[in-house]
């Protein structure tokens, strides 16, 4: 996979159509049409990814939005709660916010 | 002759090779009781044993105590660390909470020279460490020594905040952890398989315990008959509420397909099965076991067991608890394959069974872990363990005095 840096500054509907499709090429197609994934889904709940998935979409996010988002480290600093409660809607602010810290 | 108490917790896979070495114990005439928060089955108490409820002092928890059994079942549909909240947070320390004033009650009443405290059962070590009596204890499970990526500072923090505070619950604000014994841990599988390179010197790797015995009658003048090659299939005792979705696409991966699948579940959940499906709600699964080419299961220790002392190759569907680090520890082993129960695809469970059948490394890699659980020692070790634990223990006691 190439590592497109996007200098552009996506907004957060862009960001989570990416993360989506980064979503379904981790988890699989067929499993992905019954989900229904939103903002509101649960990462570790509704879209149930193990460790290994999370690896994965990691690297996705990484080389796509750049090596400074240090997806996996920052999941470690949350706690169980914080894991738990976890929404794609957090993962779009928190990509949004290495953006604009660039 | 000297006196065990074990302390259990509700959970069968734990207390199973506790009733094993128990069983051993008592045959060298040892005195043997274990206490539960919950009844067991008179079947499984090996002869001269006695499980003891502390009903009286469990009385008040009752309703407590059924709703954590009740939250269990949920567990297939909870996320890892969902998981590992309901489990520590949720489930050991109310556990030992409520069963510390009974366990205590009996300590008193039996006067063990050994506590053998299980690894999720805190309320036996913290007794133990209270009335400064010797403590083992038990682990089945291969401890999870590499952890994955989830694990975090944070999480970390917040299981020894959890288990500092219960301690100080009890009174004890030593700076250790007490709820496990810091003498002697008794792991029920080999070194090598637990991926432990290098254990502390109070972690003793025993292997497997014998099973307890069974003679559930089986058609196997039928199985006699199979000229495929046959696999045995078993979610083990838990996960009731999945095992039509599982086994509906056991049926579809393998109906009709040039292998025999011996199923250990209840053949009412369908009102048919292809003529290649053997099923049956209880098996004799240790005699059933030699006669097999491969095993799918969940990764519930029992069965993983019973393949590995028979060298046989796995397929694995993990669902829920420890049997996502389980599977893991089969597949770097090379004794099996791997497939996410959550995202299992009919081509791929056909392409792993193939594949664990037809390519003999998985069943070498097994016949290798087979070794390494035959010379970790099983029961003669756990007893030879426990009488030289309990010698020590005593001459420790009778020099103080």
């Amino acid at each position: 996979m190439d590592a497109i840096t996007t200098q552009k500054k996506l907004n957060s509907e862009e960001i989570f159509a990416i993360l989506k499709g980064f979503i379904t090429e981790v988890i699989g197609e067929e499993f992905v049409e019954d989900m229904d994934i939103s903002r509101e889904s649960s990462f570790t709940r509704d879209l149930e990814m193990d460790s290994i998935e999370i690896v994965s979409f990691s690297e996705k996010v990484k080389a796509h939005f750049g090596e400074h988002i240090d997806f996996t480290g920052w999941l470690s600093g949350m706690d169980l709660d914080q894991l738990i409660n976890l929404t794609l809607d957090h993962i779009i602010k928190y990509i949004e916010s290495c953006q604009s810290s660039k | 002759m000297a006196k065990f108490m074990f302390v259990v917790p509700p959970f069968f896979g734990h207390i199973s090779p506790t009733l094993s070495v128990g069983g051993s114990l008592l045959a060298k005439g040892h005195e043997v009781i274990w206490v539960g928060i919950q009844e067991l089955s008179a079947s499984h108490i090996p002869a001269g044993g006695k499980f003891i409820v502390p009903h009286e002092q469990l009385a008040p928890y009752q309703e407590a105590i059924q709703q954590i059994l009740k939250m269990q079942d949920d567990g297939p549909k909870l996320s890892g660390v969902e998981t590992l909240k309901l489990a520590l947070e949720g489930t050991y320390i109310p556990f030992c909470r409520f069963m510390v004033p009974g366990v205590s009650h009996v300590a008193d009443k039996f006067q063990p020279d050994v506590i053998v405290s299980d690894c999720i059962t805190f309320a036996g070590a913290i007794t133990a460490y209270l009335k400064d009596i010797p403590c083992v204890t038990t682990t089945p499970v291969p401890p999870d020594v590499t952890g994955d990526a989830m694990q975090a500072p944070k999480i970390f923090e917040w299981q020894q905040q959890l288990i500092r505070n219960l301690q100080h619950e009890f009174g004890i604000y030593t700076d250790e952890y007490v709820i496990h014994s810091r003498e002697m841990n008794i792991v029920f599988t080999s070194r090598e398989f637990a991926g432990s390179t290098d254990p502390l010197p109070h972690m003793r790797f025993v292997g497997p315990v014998k099973g307890r015995p069974n003679d559930t009658p089986f058609d196997w003048e039928r199985l006699s008959k199979v000229t495929s090659p046959k696999v045995f299939v078993s979610l083990g005792t838990l996960l009731v509420d999945i095992r039509k979705e599982f086994f509906a696409k056991l049926v579809e991966a393998f109906a009709d397909e040039p292998v025999t699948i011996v199923a250990a579940t209840d053949p009412a959940i369908f009102p048919q099965w292809p003529d290649n499906f053997i099923v049956q709600g209880f098996v004799p699964q240790s005699a059933l076991m030699p006669q097999m080419d491969a095993v799918i299961c969940h990764g519930g220790f029992n069965t993983v067991n019973d393949a590995f002392m028979n060298g046989l190759p796995m397929l694995i569907t993990p669902i829920a608890y420890d049997h996502f680090h389980t599977a893991s520890l089969i597949e770097n082993a090379g004794c099996g394959i791997k497939l996410r129960y959550k995202r299992l695809r009919v081509p791929d469970l056909k392409a792993a069974m193939r594949e664990v059948l037809e390519n003999p490394a998985y069943r070498q890699a097994a016949q290798r872990v087979r070794d390494t659980f035959i010379s970790a020692g099983g029961n003669d070790k756990a007893v030879e363990l426990l009488e030289t634990f309990a010698q020590r223990a005593t001459n420790i006691i009778s020099i103080q005095q």
